[in-house]
């Protein structure tokens, strides 16, 4: 479950509604609808599953679907640190800890000017796993492959 | 743009312009148009692959591997099983999680894959990661990088690029090759490449049998992240906006991905592996 284990940092991530939208009770289409939001709604995202995330608004809480909403711009309120919190949001575990050192190394300069490193791709290439053992890694975790054909460009189907 | 035009128009164009009279060298724009031709042919599998470890060498010269064998093992066998559900399931795929803390992912030809650190640890679950690899993966698959070498003004590396040039014993045209396929990391694919990306991987992670919702929830992680945050920059400056990307999505997905869902397990690794180990 992706709940907000990691309080107290536990912040809300701001959002807004792209189109109007139901509240429903639970992550089902078919689930009961709380309320409608409208389009351009303000709500609060509290966690995410699957193609539905949990929110508190004014108009109700319960759960929405993802893709219709985005994400509300954090841009002007927070600093370089800012991000840091609202990476947090939803994360459990110690993922959201940003680390104070490590190697930056990959602006556009760095890439520009950048020299082969030949050992580091041998150890990449002993890092690489084959088929069979692949194959068993997502039977360890019950992963089955599904048929599903690539989609359109446009969308309509 | 000389070249552009006579592309489009074909060679029984240029043919319908051999009169006297005319008033540029017809061979030599001949010759230049049949290079470019060639250019937009495919360049041969292995030298694809010899290719991409080259550039691999050079973005790993940017920024080392994470020395951390377990989580690398771990990433390899998560990318390695999304592999298996593209349509070039015998490259060698190969993962690597690059130290950085920037925020970014990154592909090469033949099939390697580097994920930042800084976005490893900014993941949720197993479905982002299998989301990222699969966006990568499908630059490699529809050579996208070849593509933005061999466009442009590159020409001159582009007809080189022609496999007989590559396989000589000689390796300038390879080094040539790596060099500039290096710099296209640092400017960036096409828009329309990376909303290809997004809609092909998000059908490449669903075959794998993860939830198709893993690379959209990492791109609305990303769209809160602030546009001043230095360790995004590169990614931000090379990809398209997160909200048009989702915008995109949006339309496609609809609701004709609610039925998938990943298994629990994967949550329960990912957390040991990654959030709890990192």
């Amino acid at each position: 479950m992706l709940a907000c284990l990691a309080a107290p940092a536990c912040a809300e991530q701001p959002a807004y509604t792209v189109r109007s939208t139901e509240i429903k009770q639970q992550p089902f289409s078919d689930a009961a609808t709380v309320a409608r939001l409208n389009e351009n709604a303000g709500v609060n995202i509290v966690t995410r599953r699957g193609g539905w995330v949990r929110i508190t608004s004014k108009a109700g809480n319960g759960w929405v679907r993802m893709l219709s909403l985005r994400g509300s711009s954090t841009a002007t309120r927070r600093g370089d640190s800012g991000l840091q919190s609202l990476f947090n949001v939803g994360r459990s575990g110690s993922s959201g800890i940003t680390v104070a050192t490590g190697v930056r190394g990959l602006s556009e300069e760095d890439l520009k000017n950048a020299q082969p490193d030949t050992r580091e791709l041998e150890k990449l290439q002993n890092y690489a796993v084959n088929k069979a053992r692949a194959e068993r890694f997502a039977r360890d975790a019950k992963l089955k492959p599904r048929k599903l054909d690539y989609l359109p460009p446009g969308g309509n189907s | 743009m000389l070249i552009r035009a006579l592309l489009f128009s074909g060679i029984g164009l240029l043919s319908g312009c051999q009169q006297p009279g005319m008033d540029f060298d017809f061979d030599k724009a001949l010759s230049i148009a049949q290079k470019a031709r060639q250019a937009n042919q495919s360049i041969a599998e292995p030298e694809e692959i010899s290719m991409g470890s080259g550039i691999a060498a050079n973005l790993l010269g940017a920024s080392p591997l994470l020395a951390d064998d377990r989580v690398q093992q771990y990433v390899n066998q998560v990318g390695r099983w999304v592999s298996l559900h593209t349509e070039r399931p015998d490259l060698p795929w190969q993962f690597g999680i690059l130290a950085s803390t920037d925020v970014n992912a990154f592909a090469t030809p033949g099939g390697t894959i580097f994920i930042t650190r800084g976005l490893l640890q900014r993941l949720d679950n197993e479905s982002e990661l299998a989301g990222v690899l699969a966006h990568e993966m499908v630059h490699v698959l529809r050579k996208h990088h070849l593509a933005a070498l061999q466009k442009g003004a590159r020409l001159g590396i582009a007809s080189d690029l022609l496999g007989e040039a590559l396989k000589d014993e000689n390796n300038q045209v390879l080094e040539k090759a790596v060099k500039a396929g290096t710099e296209v990391y640092a400017r960036g694919l096409d828009k329309e490449d990376e909303f290809e990306a997004d809609r092909m991987g998000i059908v490449i992670a669903t075959r794998a049998g993860y939830d198709p919702f893993g690379l959209p929830a990492v791109l609305q992680m990303l769209e809160a992240g602030n546009a001043q945050d230095s360790s995004l920059a590169l990614m931000f400056k090379t990809h398209p906006a997160p909200r048009d990307r989702l915008g995109l999505l949006d339309k496609l997905m609809g609701n004709r991905f609610d039925d998938y869902t990943a298994p629990t397990q994967t949550d329960k690794r990912f957390n040991s592996e990654v959030s709890q180990h990192l």
